[in-house]
């Protein structure tokens, strides 16, 4: 059986009484395939993801698992659940439930573009990847993940001046997901380190890209038409 | 010494004024001694790094484009950049412009709207890494050392975007770029400065940095296998060239010594202050004491 087909098998299967073309089959199975049917799979899933520009690649993959064999998180770190390849064949095939159950793990990609680099096809792994996870937001299959909260704290602090205040960042994403060992004496440690050799840019000596106003408005205008709101 | 003719522009990135000024000025001091102008872009803006474009696609382009086409209205042939996510920003921004027709005109649409120049992709994107060991040369490096660093074992920590992906970067299709799976021009460089440099299995693994906070248990676990591999390798210290590895590996370093001892530890430096000490600069000029974790125990005992 290929391995892409692994989410079929769901651990061992108890038929009571079950029949195939006249042969009584029941019993235990180790490899009994669940039943399926047509209408479980979203084809327009992959079309969707297909239609942002990130995951223009999609299709291009032919499940090699280059980009698997050397992920970052898969291999080095060892976080076996993900899979790049097998995201890639879920959201082509549009086995949308079985992607379900890996919501709290595509986030966690860190963008180290080892895959891009590898890909003999050309996919835009990392990208793709963001891709399906932004198609799984979009359509209410994932919740909010402590990935997509950094990126939208990211954007809004670059939005204000038009260059990142890393002080301010830090403060504002400990203070709404604390982090266990992110504690007051650790920040505190810190802060004095980086205070002392004034290498910060925050509060009233945060310095402003001229023409950012310009700049901000353009930008505005192109989240909104992306469905993102606003930036504070 | 060889001199290129063309104008290079300067494009720092946020950290370096912020978090990364020891960096800033230690790059201020080799530039100086090697005869490279730094050429800042005034008023550059944030390149949005590896987390606006998980956002939207057109906006993650146009961010480092406002950058590129400043550069462009300078007269600069080539942006140099210390930070492997700006080169990667802006190099994935260039790409996309010369490539892709449909985004050309849409970000053209957008520089007409925020009165900036027009920009169809001509600007080179170099790391500050590519640029030192091209335009001047190792021989030149070698010959500005006073002092060199006898008898110190380095560990070059690269960093993931710095050579990829080649599809943006360049990177082992163009001359003059690094080679994508086993980068070299740090060593090369470190070397010339009298360094030894330890041979370590993870020179381009990810640090981890894109979620230093977001995702504490995967930033301290690549942290903790980068100083761990560059230990046993028996490295005195590890040198980087990107402002975000060197200020994630540093504020894991109370979690590391937490979870896996105080054995695997080691400071971590800029490869530029490492280069400035060679050519004679004291450790209080290089901004040793700036860092986070603290190099000048090891320095002090090799002389410096």
């Amino acid at each position: 059986m290929p391995i892409h087909e692994k989410s079929l098998i769901d651990g061992v299967i108890e038929k009571d009484s079950a029949v195939v073309d006249g042969v009584d089959v029941s019993g235990r199975w180790n490899t009994f395939i669940k039943e399926r049917l047509l209408t479980d799979y979203h084809e327009d899933f992959v079309q969707e993801v297909k239609s942002l520009q990130g995951g223009k690649t999609v299709t291009n993959c032919w499940q090699c698992g280059t980009c698997t064999s050397g992920c970052c998180l898969h291999t080095d770190y060892g976080l076996r659940e993900f899979n790049p390849r097998y995201f890639i064949y879920l959201a082509q095939t549009g086995n949308v439930d079985e992607l379900k159950k890996y919501e709290n793990v595509i986030w966690r990609c860190i963008s180290c573009n080892k895959c891009v680099e590898r890909c003999p096809k050309g996919v835009k792994v990392e990208e793709v990847v963001h891709a399906i996870d932004e198609v799984m937001r979009k359509r209410g299959l994932a919740e909010d993940t402590p990935g997509s909260r950094w990126d939208r704290t990211y954007l809004d602090n670059i939005m204000v001046t038009g260059v990142l205040d890393e002080l301010g960042l830090t403060l504002k994403y400990v203070r709404s997901e604390k982090p266990a060992d992110f504690t007051r004496g650790f920040m505190a440690r810190m802060a004095f380190k980086i205070l002392k050799n004034g290498n910060v840019r925050t509060g009233p000596i945060r310095r402003r890209t001229k023409g950012w106003k310009k700049m901000k408005k353009v930008a505005d205008s192109i989240l909104e038409a992306d469905g993102y709101g606003s930036t504070k | 010494m060889a001199q290129q003719n063309e104008k290079m522009a300067y494009y720092p990135g946020c950290s370096m004024d912020g978090l990364g000024k020891a960096y800033q000025k230690s790059t201020e001091v080799v530039f100086r001694d090697l005869d490279i102008p730094m050429d800042r872009i005034k008023d550059y803006n944030c390149c949005g790094a590896t987390e606006v474009k998980n956002i939207s696609y057109d906006l993650s382009v146009f961010l480092p484009t406002r950058n590129l086409a400043l550069a462009q209205e300078m007269g600069a042939k080539t942006v140099i950049a210390p930070c492997n996510g700006c080169v990667y920003a802006l190099a994935r921004a260039n790409k996309t412009i010369s490539e892709d027709s449909g985004s050309r005109e849409r970000l053209g649409k957008y520089l007409a709207e925020a009165d900036l120049p027009q920009y169809s992709g001509e600007v080179e994107v170099k790391h500050v890494l590519e640029v030192i060991r091209n335009s001047v040369g190792i021989e030149a490096v070698r010959s500005k050392v006073s002092k060199p660093l006898k008898g110190l074992k380095v560990a070059c920590y690269y960093g993931c975007l710095y050579t990829r992906p080649k599809v943006y970067t360049g990177a082992g299709l163009q001359s003059g770029k690094d080679n994508p799976e086993h980068p070299f021009f740090m060593d090369e460089l470190l070397q010339a400065a009298g360094a030894t440099t330890v041979d370590y299995p993870v020179k381009t693994i990810c640090c981890g940095g894109g979620h230093t906070i977001a995702d504490r248990e995967v930033s301290i676990g690549f942290s903790a296998a980068i100083l761990n591999e560059a230990a046993r390798a028996g490295a005195d210290m590890v040198a980087t060239m990107c402002p975000l590895g060197q200020v994630n590996i540093e504020m894991n370093i109370p979690k590391i010594t937490e979870q896996y001892g105080a054995g695997i530890i080691r400071p971590v430096v800029y490869f530029t202050q490492l280069m400035g000490l060679a050519f004679g600069h004291s450790r209080r000029e290089m901004a040793i004491q700036e860092n986070l974790s603290d190099a000048n125990g090891v320095l002090k005992r090799m002389g410096y």
